[in-house]
């Protein structure tokens, strides 16, 4: 579980991979090819982080891999499961076993307090927490004392914690986080942000990142690049100031 | 998941509160309909257990017809009671009496009741048979001048021991002296008639029983239980009599009632059911409307891992848990109904005795069952909905509602579903086959869901010429009023729905009415020769009068002819029909009748005279023979005289009047007819009709213009009560208005903000929520004309055999209806507006 690094073996290590997919919005000369032809694989237990200017088909990328949109062709597997054989219902299983989300919006139920909020996978799928897990989680978001509060009365770093919380209490396969930071000040996103490399750290858990801010995909293991819906390159062991490069003169 | 439901719930509680009125309303109706006609029954139960008390057997002749829940039986025989009297373990018996007797009061006007009969009836000399009575004053009747008075009408009309009062009967009016006030136990009356008691000799005589009985009650000899008393007389007397066991008689007498407030509960739960209906797409709506703000959050738990089928039984479980809460609700409403429909049927004349109100088991479970019912399966649509939100609306900024259906499947199973409805209303209107009112019923019903189904196509059109005046005369108000109407057809459409459905049977009831004016004024201005018309009094429960009045009338020099009309059953191959009873001869001058065959005067020698379509469908002909069953005469062969064309007056069967007297037990005029001999000013004529009815104070003349305005006054009586009775689901079609209103403007409140921080006074504001209201008030209303017209002129086209030849559309009316939905629609915005205006434009541009 703990496994780190690029030289092991594929088969145990990868949490998700994308082979040749593509993605078409629209038909005839409307039609807009979001993916076009992508190709990546997400080792287990590292943090990926995906980038690329507006329209680059990131989000649609992670929503394919997501199994929260279809593929045009191409297959997508998270773990050992093919996802385009999938139909709605098994597709729905997968993401409540398989797959945790971390959304931009933080998209907490408002009328849950957060120890609710944090439960809710778990409760969607009728399970019981595991208690020593769920206290580790936790102590990792450092929302002990916060837990009886609504979505409300919490700060927008608090309720992103909450987010990832939730993402973690259920042991997902991978998590996907879109924008995690895009509506938090700098210090909440480092926060955010830290508590995300320390459970890919210390839970061993996989986490794919779409971003546009080169100092928040410094905190990932590498950097993929997406530009008109294709990996343009990767980068590994970013930091934000190759990252902040690398975009420009991808923008140019 | 539950938690995920009960806590939305419990946040969305406003919302969902007027989505809970409708249904409260509904289910409160439904409530009180049942608590009213159980309370109605256990009074006539609890009033028939007192009037058979101390009667262990009773004996009366089987039941051959029954005019409108009132029984019709042939008198017993006097012989029958000697032969009783025989009869081993008959302690007592004694032959009874009843019949129309009514108290003029001390105006001079008689004593109406409201709908309950005027009884007259003998009261018994044997003491076990007296125990019905309780005397509260005086002696009970012993003489031929000798009246005793139920206790309420000797308290309202201020009869005292001793007083002469004045009382008709179907032969000639009679004085008598008050000798006693009688109670019924507690009670001061019967159900609210009035009661004249006279001792058997006299109460034979003037209500026309010589010589017969209606029924003999026997009391048992000690020992001797009723029901083996009961045994012993069948097994003795002729088998055309009925032998009862007193407790018998009562549950028979109640069941009797019991058929009428049946009648009562189906009418009062059709308009319950329109109302639930009308409910029915508030709920929709409402919860369509919600299930969209909360796409995010559905969207949400769908990535989190909820199967479609949990968001379903969620959002199930939501609608379940309010339709509860409002049904519990409505049930305590209902009991609040009850006591207001009371007052409603007092209102228009039926008054009901007061007992404790009747709640059973059974009431309180159809309560819960049809509130839980329809809230659940209003929902299952928003819900089937709400589970194809796409997981990936979780991830995008902006909530997008989902982009409305194509047109084009809506359009095909909106026509598809109309059309099926109008065959339904149509098979059942002109078809005469199967449950003709349930094909009518289901025909409206489903023609009301094909319109809502197209509705949201036409809403944006309609809302766009609605709105135009307001566009261009209310401000930029007016207009973003006009857009946000057209804006979501489809809430706007099934919000306009509701107060379709509403409006659309209002205008028929109206249309329909109207229809039936104009057809009674043509048939008076057509067929009608006489002057005069008298008939009961109005309110009188279609009592008739004494054949006297007519026999006076006709010997009068200023009177060229009169005509009494009397109007009972009879049956034809088992089929009940009703007959008019007629002296040709006088009839022939006051009513138009043209004959195809035959004359009326070849009736003056005894037969019928039959319609002609009547005759055609049957391929009778003039001296064929008919068989036809009376209630008092039995099987009779009667010769067929003549054949006339429809006139809308006779109806379809006019018996000889020698005939009619020997074949109904009854003699009463329904309506008579006078004609004034011609010459004869109108003043004097008429001075001469009213000497003879001043003796006959339950008699009213009217001369055709006045029997127009009666007639048109009993049809408005009939039409305010629909009106009231629909008023329920015009009530919930406006809090539809009020709650897709209020949510909208929660679900506009970034956009009502920006035009506030744009510079949009809150009086502007308010004015563009009144505005898009009216809009969607207007537009259900011209929605609901349209069907309605097209109801109405259906049914009027399929009564027209029956009467209604005429189609009037009273169109000042039906603009008012327009009017007022208008000023509803104004009402409806009050309070969404003043919730508009108070927002924080700071929060509302800046929040999320």
């Amino acid at each position: 579980m703990t496994e780190t690094g690029l030289d092991l073996g594929e088969r145990q290590t990868v949490a998700a991979r994308a082979v040749d997919i593509t993605k078409v919005y629209g038909t005839g000369e409307t039609a807009v090819h979001a993916l076009a032809g992508v190709t990546a694989s997400f080792p287990s237990g590292r943090f990926t982080a995906v980038m690329g200017p507006s329209g680059s088909g990131k989000s649609t990328l992670m929503h394919c891999l997501a199994g929260l949109d279809r593929t045009t062709s191409g297959q997508v597997w998270i773990g050992e499961t093919e996802l385009s054989q999938l139909n709605d219902r098994q597709l729905t299983l997968l993401r409540r076993h398989k797959v945790g989300f971390i959304f931009q919006a933080f998209n907490l139920l408002p009328t849950l307090n957060a120890a609710e909020n944090i439960g809710l996978p778990l409760a969607i799928a009728g399970q019981k927490p595991d208690q020593a897990w769920y206290d580790k989680v936790i102590d990792a978001v450092g929302l002990r004392p916060r837990l009886r509060h609504r979505p409300a009365e919490l700060s927008g770093g608090e309720q992103q914690r909450v987010a990832g919380a939730r993402a973690l209490v259920s042991r997902p396969t991978i998590i996907f986080a879109d924008e995690p930071t895009g509506n938090l000040d700098s210090r909440s996103g480092a926060q955010m942000l830290g508590f995300m490399r320390r459970s890919v750290d210390e839970f061993g858990q996989t986490i794919v990142m779409v971003t546009h801010d080169p100092s928040a995909a410094a905190y990932a293991d590498r950097v993929l690049f997406l530009a008109d819906g294709r990996i343009v390159d990767e980068m590994a062991d970013p930091t934000a100031e190759r990252v902040l490069d690398y975009m420009k003169r991808l923008g140019a | 998941m539950w938690k995920v439901t009960l806590k939305g719930l419990a946040a969305h509680k406003l919302r969902l509160a007027m989505t809970a009125l409708a249904i409260v309303l509904g289910v409160g109706f439904v409530a009180g309909t049942y608590v009213l006609t159980d309370t109605i029954n256990k009074t006539f139960t609890d009033l028939f257990t007192q009037t058979t008390k101390g009667v262990d057997v009773a004996i009366r002749t089987k039941e051959t017809f029954s005019v409108q829940g009132n029984p019709q039986r042939a008198p017993l025989p006097a012989a029958l009671l000697d032969q009783v009297r025989g009869i081993n373990g008959v302690r007592v018996a004694e032959g009874n009496v009843g019949g129309y007797a009514q108290f003029v009061g001390r105006s001079g006007k008689p004593v109406t009741t409201g709908g309950a009969p005027t009884l007259g009836v003998s009261v018994g000399s044997a003491p076990e048979l007296q125990q019905a009575l309780t005397l509260r004053e005086g002696r009970l009747p012993a003489g031929p001048d000798d009246v005793a008075v139920d206790a309420a009408t000797a308290r309202k009309q201020g009869f005292h021991i001793g007083d002469r009062v004045k009382i008709l009967f179907q032969g000639p009016p009679r004085e008598f002296t008050v000798v006693g006030v009688l109670g019924f136990g507690q009670a001061d009356n019967l159900a609210g008639a009035t009661l004249a008691g006279f001792d058997l000799a006299t109460a034979q005589q003037v209500l026309n029983r010589v010589g017969t009985y209606d029924e003999i009650d026997i009391v048992a000899a000690s020992g001797v239980s009723p029901e083996t008393l009961r045994d012993q007389v069948r097994a003795v007397v002729d088998p055309r009599y009925e032998v009862l066991t007193g407790t018998e008689l009562a549950a028979d007498q109640a069941k009797a009632v019991g058929q009428f407030t049946k009648f009562i509960n189906y009418a009062l739960l059709a308009f319950a059911f329109v109302a639930l209906f009308v409910g029915s797409f508030i709920i929709v709506n409402t919860f369509s409307i919600i299930l969209a703000q909360r796409t995010r959050e559905l969207a949400l738990l769908r990535c989190l891992g909820a199967l479609r089928r949990q968001v379903l039984r969620s959002v199930l479980v939501e609608a379940l848990i309010v339709g509860l809460i409002a049904s519990v609700i409505g049930l305590g409403v209902g009991v609040a109904v009850a006591i207001g429909l009371k007052a409603v049927f007092k209102a228009v004349g039926a008054d009901l005795p007061s007992t404790t109100l009747e709640i059973q088991p059974r009431t309180i479970v159809v309560a819960l069952l049809v509130g839980v019912v329809v809230t659940v399966t209003a929902s299952l649509l928003p819900a089937l909905r709400a589970t194809r939100v796409s997981p990936v609306a979780a991830l995008q900024q902006e909530a997008v509602a989902p982009p409305a259906r194509a047109g084009r499947r809506r359009t095909i199973i909106g026509a598809l579903v109309t059309l099926a409805g109008v065959g339904l209303l149509l098979t059942g209107l002109f078809a005469d086959q199967g449950n003709r009112l349930a094909n009518v019923a289901s025909g409206a019903v489903v023609i009301f869901l094909g319109v809502g189904i197209l509705s949201p196509l036409v809403a944006r059109p309609l809302a766009r010429l609605l709105g135009w005046p307001f566009a261009h005369w209310a401000g930029e108000a007016g207009k973003l009023a006009r857009d946000n109407a057209m804006r979501s057809p489809r809430r706007t459409a099934s919000t306009a729905a509701a107060l379709m459905i509403g409006l659309a049977l209002v205008s028929l009831v109206t249309i329909f009415a109207a229809s039936v004016k104009a057809s009674v004024h043509k048939v008076l201005d057509q067929t009608i020769a006489a002057d005069y018309i008298l008939s009961g009094p109005s309110n009188g429960g279609g009592q008739g009068f004494s054949p006297e009045v007519v026999t006076r009338l006709s010997q009068q020099p200023e009177v060229d002819s009169a005509t009494g009309v009397r109007i009972n059953v009879f049956k034809l191959d088992g089929k009940t029909q009703q007959v008019a009873g007629v002296d040709p001869i006088s009839y022939g001058r006051t009513v138009r009748t043209d004959t195809t065959s035959g004359s009326l005067s070849d009736l003056t020698s005894g037969g019928i005279a039959v319609r002609e379509n009547t005759a055609s469908d049957h391929g009778w002909k003039v001296g064929d023979t008919i068989v036809m069953e009376f209630p008092v005469g039995g099987t009779q062969a009667e010769p067929i005289r003549a054949i006339y064309e429809d006139n809308q007056l006779n109806g379809p069967f006019l018996l000889a009047l020698p005939d009619y007297e020997r074949h109904y037990a009854d003699q009463l005029d329904t309506v008579a007819l006078v004609k004034a001999r011609s010459g004869v000013a109108p003043d004097v004529s008429r001075a001469a009709v009213d000497r003879v009815v001043a003796d006959f104070p339950s008699v009213q003349v009217k001369d055709q213009a006045e029997y127009k305005q009666q007639q048109s006054q009993q049809i408005d009586q009939v039409l305010l009560l629909f009106y009231v009775l629909l008023a329920l689901a015009v009530i919930i079609a406006v809090i539809g208005i009020i709650n897709t209103l209020a949510l909208s403007v929660l679900e506009r409140i970034r956009e009502l903000g920006l035009l506030r921080a744009l510079g949009m006074t809150k009086r502007q504001l308010r004015a563009m929520v009144r505005w898009e209201a009216v809009i969607i008030a207007v537009l259900g209303a011209v929605l609901g004309l349209a069907v309605g017209g097209f109801f109405g002129w259906t049914l009027v086209r399929a009564l027209h055999s029956q009467g209604i030849t005429e189609f009037a559309v009273p169109i000042p009316t039906l603009v008012g209806f327009v009017v007022a939905a208008a000023l509803a629609g104004v009402l409806a915005a009050v309070f969404p507006a003043r919730r508009a205006s108070k927002i924080d434009v700071l929060r509302a541009i800046t929040t999320e």
